[in-house]
């Protein structure tokens, strides 16, 4: 392409039709602008229209496909050809910058993006002059010009606040520092008198504190990988100068806006990361700023006000208190007690108050709320801030900080106390500010887990918590209610047991309380409770102590589902679930209401008509999901919960399994509901249930879903992570259906567990895969097992034993998967003819080697280094891992129960009926070959089963 | 064979692959400073360079000249008048205006080296060297060009082209102690100027008269001025790196540094120390060039002495050999020198902590039976203590020590270091302002649930690292603008505190909106072989 009028003339047609909004005009015309941008001069062509088009539309559109052609283009990938031919290349290069600078913001800011990008790949080396040119502006004097070159700096050497030391990069830097660092000194003290100097123009000001905010960039860019030999030799200037910023107030630059922060916030936030990087890394060369910044910077903080754009300035100078309180050498800073009396009141205590802000959340985005306050998602808000701040400075001075806000909570109590309903604000500061004291180490599972041994939690729970939650109005004071159920949920494992026994009648009532805050809480507080585990391990708050809050407990919790709000409640899901897992078996005689009021509320919430109403469970739960899968997906979050409780009623029945179950079981099954990780373990126990109530059902009424039950079987076994799930379930079908519903699809089963050990094996599946063809060999035969493995592959059967079994056995753990294991093994040796009379039976001894070794070795716990990134939940093996979790209930299970009680006995007696049957062999085959370790083992298993070998 | 025994050597054989994994551990050693370019100041804990004679007191013993005579003569004189005197014909004028130049370039501000280049003055100077029949112009034109000589590289040269080294090296069997002394020192600035020098002045041949200077059978017998000018010229001849000194040379200097390392004088000391330091600053042959001397249980005495200018060194010396082979690695700790770094590790001087640290460092990149000693010598409590409220650069160095020793340690160490609070102040400093901190302390939380996962104790680990806010810092690292560090970040979010899952594309079976297809997929193996 020809730098003529008319190819100028022919691209601007084509730009323009880029910003048809029909379809048919725009896509032909990006397709045209695509197809001749490999051609020479087209680059050229666009800076030409960006620079000199009548039509400023044009000169935009010709800025933003330079930019982007730069980005798909300019970066010369090895073996591929370059996309740019070289004169194009250096005519940009030559051109780019003073047009940038001398372009209008819209366009600059396209350009200023497209050297960055070329400077990523060209600078230093390929485009030397691009800093001296970028220099020689600084003394323009046109700060439209100077602002151009600053952000275009700040976009090429951000990357060294992240990139990894190395010669190459500090190479490329000391270049920079070389041509840039003294001129940009120079334009910062230049600045700074121009600032004064204009002091009274305020849109001078403006531009000028916008080069200043940058400048501050650059600062923290250039002195970030190493402190800069320029740097410290001039670090007078700059921290002086930066001292002074921190301190500058100019009514005409503040702004308006409450929300957006203005330049000189950006600037001074940016200061205080500056000073910050300083007393982090250089701590030795600015120790002697060090004090003067504290100073401003909690000056700073006492005259900054409580609007929202100031609260990133806020929690920047905070976390930079913070973090110098906690150095010892800086400790004399701090120590004063006016100092730290001063720190706790103009700085903790004001950004702790619950701000106008805070209540709105609280009323109308009660979500958002709870995620902050509840969840930790707070970690730029001035109160996560300020608790930083009390923890740093407890570091060393426990004693006399947690003095000065004892003084501080007694005065806001006192406050509260004359008017609470004005006053009721003192009270919550009061109360965060004994939480943020006390804490010292939290985690959502266990609440509070280390705490300030000077505040008394007790004490300050039953003088300040308790009444506020005793009144008899649920619906008084709604932050405070939820700043006392906080006040429970997290010091749950400080308060004593007695203490909580009594709130919980009281958490209970506030689950009626119309606060979403309130009752999510009540709710999210009982959950907790009823997992806090005393001194011996075992739940604290026991079924019995509970009794005589059953009814009241669960009628208010299905009732706080149908408050406004909370219809799709995580939290009150859970908290149901705690419950029913907690009380057992005395939630029975609630089980019609209950599951009534579940019903309702599914319905309510899918809108579909309750078609059958009555007292048979589950019904609604039923057609929900065979009618509106959508359910589901409309609310995931609670689905894990309702197979929980199916399960868990499932289970309580004692005889067949009732045939409205029979209805659902075929939706169980569907792929929506297996997506979901959550929802894998209790499905699975679900489906056990199922298998271990219904089996006989299941083969008589639904043989046609075996296959989708084995599908699911599949499913998880495919995964490295579920497999152990899939187990759990095979070991079901396998104990509990009748052989020949599985029959046909024996094989089948086999391929994939053979596939999953050829492809991608892992000790977790070795060891289920062990206990599984074990209970298979215990439960069809040891023949059985090795006619179908030999049917699969010929002499798989002894492949299997020397590859897996004989090497693998000792990692099996558990007591009921290794006597399952033992069981199976003694079957192998004694029950299997062709391990007596076929190439197998060189197996025979290493296989009874291998047992007694389970027998009589400690466990082999090894694990291959690449597969320390598998997840294993606990051991996994024959018993559901699901009784492991969080929800208790599963009672330990072993299929070989009473059948054999020892297996050592039963390995001696089964060997002395084969010698039996073949006298002289087992003898022989044993003094050939067994260690004679394992031999004196042996014989004490033989003399404990009186018996003797033939 | 059944044995308990056999179980036990599998868990060993376990864990040598489990160790390191797959990185050796001379990957694992990181040697003194990589990266050539530096941004910051040059050092001021490092030994001098170059140096220059200042001593000017009026009754200064190494003088021969009755100098209080001369001093109002030959004080003030403008280099013109230095040049007329040296171009001269006479001997006392040169000899005055040698003196003359000699006060200038000692003066201690200011000191016209340049003018004297400028003059032309540097050949005459090396001629004067060279008169023995006039020993008090030797002394004069010897000290005047070791004083050029402590100049910039360029004053160097000026004295090297002048052809100076030969004439010094001559000078060093001087009868005069105070001409050769002087001759030592000029040689020593030269040799410091950098690798090429020093090459220059071996090649002449300066190494043997050198030496020969110290072959007495008493050390103390030498003035103890004389013997550390001498210490100091060994030691630079020792120093630079790219290329490091010829492998011969350090082999015939090495005797005599093993002798002065005995010495008790502590500027000798410490300037011996530097030579070793040196000398040790390189690759696994060089270190046991030195090493097979037998040196080392001594530099580890030193090491344990409180003079800050040994201890300094020695340190350096002993990080050194430690990036060196596991057999290097345990001579020094044999040596005793593992007791020394408790008051290492606490020194009050950050840059002592910090070399104390990048040591352990590559101590716990060695064998398990090494990290032991470390946990045996109670240093874990010193390295948690650094981690806690060392400066940042002694901080950076503890992370790598923890790092490396959860690497390569045993379960059992890695439970103590666990134990002894590693994971509070280790997590605090994924706050810290460098990549590449961050990127190893992530390696090191990794490595710890490793072994947790062993023992079971995940979730344990979980839930201390959440308590001590952790798991807040982890979370927000999955947003860092460096690609290593938020993909580590997020692993370890995606394993250990998230359910991710990894299927086996073979098995997992097609499915339909209403169940999964059960059946086998079209490539299955044709035979199966475990």
């Amino acid at each position: 392409m020809e730098l003529s009028d008319a190819n100028l003339q022919t691209l601007t047609e084509y730009l323009k039709k880029t910003l048809d909004p029909d379809p048919a005009i725009r896509r032909p015309a990006e397709k045209f602008l695509e197809s001749v941008e490999g051609s020479q001069n087209y680059p050229l062509l666009l800076l030409t229209l960006l620079e000199k088009s009548q039509e400023n539309v044009i000169k935009v559109c010709a800025s933003v496909t330079f930019k982007n052609y730069i980005k798909r283009n300019w970066r010369i990938v090895e073996d591929e050809p370059n996309k740019i031919c070289e004169s194009d290349r250096i005519a940009i290069k030559a051109n780019i910058v003073p047009l940038m600078l001398s372009s209008p913001e819209q366009i600059q800011k396209q350009l200023s993006d497209a050297i960055s990008i070329i400077g990523r790949e060209d600078f230093p080396q390929k485009w030397p002059d691009l800093l001296t040119e970028m220099v020689n502006r600084f003394q323009s004097g046109d700060f439209h010009v100077i602002n151009g070159v600053l952000r275009t700096a700040h976009s090429l050497f951000k990357r060294y606040r992240h990139e990894f030391k190395s010669n190459e990069l500090w190479t490329e830097i000391k270049l920079v520092l070389d041509a840039f660092a003294l001129p940009l000194t120079n334009l910062f003290k230049a600045t700074i008198e121009l600032c004064s100097t204009h002091a009274n123009d305020a849109s001078a000001l403006k531009v000028l504190f916008s080069s200043l905010v940058l400048i501050a960039k650059l600062f923290y860019s250039l002195n970030f990988q190493d402190l800069p030999e320029f740097f410290e030799d001039n670090m007078e200037t700059w921290m002086t100068n930066f001292h002074t910023l921190l301190t500058l107030d100019n009514k005409l630059l503040q702004t308006d806006d409450e929300e957006e922060a203005g330049l000189l916030e950006l600037l001074k936030s940016q200061i205080c990361d500056n000073a910050a990087l300083y007393a982090q890394k250089y701590d030795e060369e600015f120790q002697p700023y060090l004090p003067r910044f504290v100073t401003a910077i909690w000056n700073l903080l006492v005259t900054t006000g409580q609007e929202v754009k100031y609260d990133l300035l806020v929690s920047n100078a905070i976390q930079f208190l913070a973090s110098v309180c906690e150095r010892p050498h800086y400790k004399h800073l701090f120590e004063d007690q006016n100092t730290l009396t001063s720190i706790c009141e103009k700085v903790i205590v004001p950004n702790m108050e619950f701000r106008a802000a805070d209540e709105e959340a609280f009323e109308d985005n009660s979500e958002e709320y709870i995620r902050r306050d509840l969840e930790g998602s707070d970690i730029d808000t001035r109160r996560r801030a300020a608790c930083d701040l009390v923890r740093g400075l407890c570091k060393f001075f426990e004693g006399p900080v947690t003095g000065i806000f004892s003084g501080y909570v007694n005065s806001m109590l006192q406050e509260y106390a004359k008017n609470p309903s004005v006053n009721w604000k003192h009270k919550d500061a009061a109360i965060y500010l004994v939480t943020s004291l006390a804490s010292k180490a939290q985690t959502q599972k266990h609440g509070i887990t280390k705490a300030n041994e000077l505040v008394n939690l007790t004490e300050f729970f039953v003088n300040h918590i308790l009444p506020d939650l005793k009144s008899p109005s649920v619906n008084e004071f709604p932050v405070l209610k939820a700043d006392g159920i906080k006040y429970i949920m997290i010091f749950r494992s400080q308060v004593p047991k007695e203490q909580l026994l009594l709130s919980i009648p009281l958490l209970i009532n506030h689950l009626q309380a119309e606060s979403i805050v309130v009752h999510t809480y009540a709710a999210h507080a009982l959950e907790r409770l009823f997992t806090v585990r005393g001194t011996n391990n075992t739940i604290l708050i026991t079924a019995a102590e509970m009794a005589p809050f059953v009814e009241v407990l669960l009628t208010n919790l299905f009732k706080a589902l149908t408050l406004p709000g909370s219809s799709e409640n995580e939290y009150i899901m859970k908290a149901i679930m705690r419950s029913f897992s907690l009380l057992q078996e005395s939630i029975i005689p609630y089980i019609p209401s209950v599951i009534t009021q579940l019903t309702q509320k599914l319905l309510a919430v899918s809108k579909v008509k309750n078609r059958l109403s009555g007292p048979i469970l589950f019904v609604g739960i039923f057609l929900l999901i065979s009618y509106n899968c959508s359910v589901i997906i409309s609310f995931p979050e609670f689905i894990p919960y309702v197979f929980q409780v199916m399960s868990l009623l499932l289970e309580m029945h004692k005889n067949e399994i009732p045939s409205s179950y029979m209805a659902l079981f075929p939706h169980l099954l569907q792929p929506v509901l297996w997506e979901r990780t959550g929802n894998i373990p209790p499905l699975v126990r679900l489906l056990q249930a199922y298998l271990e109530r219904g089996a006989n059902t299941i083969a008589s009424a639904a043989a046609d879903k075996i296959p989708g039950l084995l599908g699911v079987f599949q499913k998880l076994i495919a995964s490295k992570a579920n497999d152990h799930q899939g187990f759990y379930l095979l070991n079901s079908i396998i104990e509990h259906m009748p052989p020949e519903s599985v029959d046909q699809y024996r094989k089948q089963i086999f391929i994939l567990l053979f596939q999953r050990l050829q492809n991608s094996k892992t000790t977790k599946f070795i060891k289920s895969f062990l206990v599984f063809i074990n209970l298979y060999c215990i439960k069809y035969g040891a023949l059985a097992l090795q006619e179908i493995f030999d049917s699969i592959q010929p002499k798989m059967f002894g492949m299997v034993l020397e590859k897996i079994i004989i090497p693998e056995i000792q990692k099996v753990s558990g007591q009921v998967e290794k006597k399952i294991c033992a069981v199976g093994i003694t079957k192998i040796l004694t029950e299997c003819p062709p391990m007596m009379d076929t190439e197998y039976t060189k197996l025979w001894t290493p296989l009874l080697q291998a047992l007694i070794g389970l027998f009589e070795l400690p466990e082999d716990d090894t694990i291959p280094d690449e597969e320390h990134f598998i997840d294993i939940e606990d051991t996994p093996g024959y018993q559901t891992a699901f009784s492991q979790l969080a929800f208790a209930g599963k009672k330990e299970h072993d299929p070989v129960g009473q059948m054999v009680n020892n297996p050592r006995i039963h390995l001696a007696q089964s060997l002395h009926k084969l010698s039996t049957a073949c006298p002289g062999r087992v003898p022989s085959m044993l003094s050939t070959s067994l260690n004679a370790e394992a031999l004196q083992y042996l014989q004490g298993y033989l003399q404990a089963a009186s018996v003797t070998l033939l | 064979k059944m044995s308990t025994n056999e179980n036990a050597n599998a868990a060993a054989a376990r864990l040598n692959r489990f160790k390191n994994k797959g990185k050796d551990t001379t990957e694992m050693r990181r040697r003194r400073i990589e990266v050539n370019v530096e941004l910051r100041k040059a050092k001021k804990d490092d030994q001098m360079l170059k140096r220059r004679n200042v001593s000017t007191l009026p009754d200064d013993a190494t003088s021969p000249l009755q100098e209080n005579r001369n001093n109002q003569v030959t004080a003030h004189w403008s280099v013109e008048e230095i040049v007329k005197g040296v171009n001269s014909n006479n001997m006392e004028l040169q000899l005055q205006a040698t003196q003359a130049a000699r006060k200038l370039l000692s003066r201690e501000k200011q000191p016209p080296i340049d003018n004297i280049i400028q003059a032309g003055l540097i050949p005459k100077f090396v001629s004067f060297l060279g008169r023995a029949d006039c020993s008090p112009i030797q002394f004069e034109s010897a000290w005047a060009l070791t004083n050029i000589a402590s100049g910039t590289s360029e004053q160097t040269k000026a004295v090297v082209d002048g052809g100076a080294i030969p004439a010094f090296i001559s000078l060093l069997a001087s009868p005069h102690t105070h001409i050769s002394e002087q001759a030592v020192w000029a040689l020593g600035n030269i040799a410091g100027d950098g690798s090429m020098y020093r090459d220059l002045v071996i090649k002449f041949g300066a190494i043997e008269p050198l030496l020969t200077l110290l072959a007495v059978p008493d050390l103390s017998s030498l003035a103890s001025g004389y013997l550390r000018n001498v210490t100091w010229t060994l030691s630079n001849l020792c120093r630079n790196k790219n290329p490091a000194p010829p492998i011969e040379a350090i082999e015939q200097i090495l005797p005599t540094l093993v002798r002065l390392l005995h010495h008790d004088d502590r500027e000798v000391l410490a300037d011996t120390c530097w030579a070793i330091s040196y000398l040790t600053d390189g690759s696994n042959d060089r270190i046991e060039v030195v090493v097979k001397t037998g040196l080392v249980p001594q530099l580890v005495k030193l090491l344990g002495c409180s003079e800050l200018p040994i201890v300094t060194p020695s340190l350096r010396a002993i990080g050194n050999i430690v990036t060196g082979t596991d057999e290097q690695t345990q001579i020094v700790i044999d040596s005793g020198a593992l007791s020394v770094f408790p008051s290492l590790l606490s020194h009050h001087k950050n840059n002592i902590q910090k070399e104390a640290a990048w040591t352990m460092s590559n101590i716990t990149a060695g064998r398990q039976d090494q990290i032991q000693r470390v946990v045996d010598h109670g240093l874990v409590p010193y390295l948690i203590g650094i981690l806690r409220k060392g400066d940042f650069k002694s901080q950076k160095e503890a992370v790598w020590a923890v790092t490396n020793y959860t690497s390569g340690g045993t379960i059992d160490q890695v439970v103590y270091l666990v134990q002894a609070g590693v994971v509070e102040p280790l997590l605090n400093l994924l706050s810290a302002k460098d990549s590449k901190t961050v990127l190893v302390i992530l390696d090191a939380i990794s490595n710890i649930f490793l072994a947790a996962e062993k023992i079971n104790e995940t979730e344990k680990l979980c839930l201390m690292i959440e308590e001590c806010g952790g798991l807040d810092k982890i979370e927000a690292l999955q947003s860092h603008e460096n690609e290593q560090v938020y993909k580590a970040s997020s692993t370890l979010i995606e394993k250990y505190f998230s359910a991710e899952e990894e299927e086996d594309q073979n098995v997992v079976p097609e499915s339909t909106a209403a169940s999964y297809t059960f059946q086998i997929q079209g490539n299955t193996p044709n035979t199966f072989n475990f």
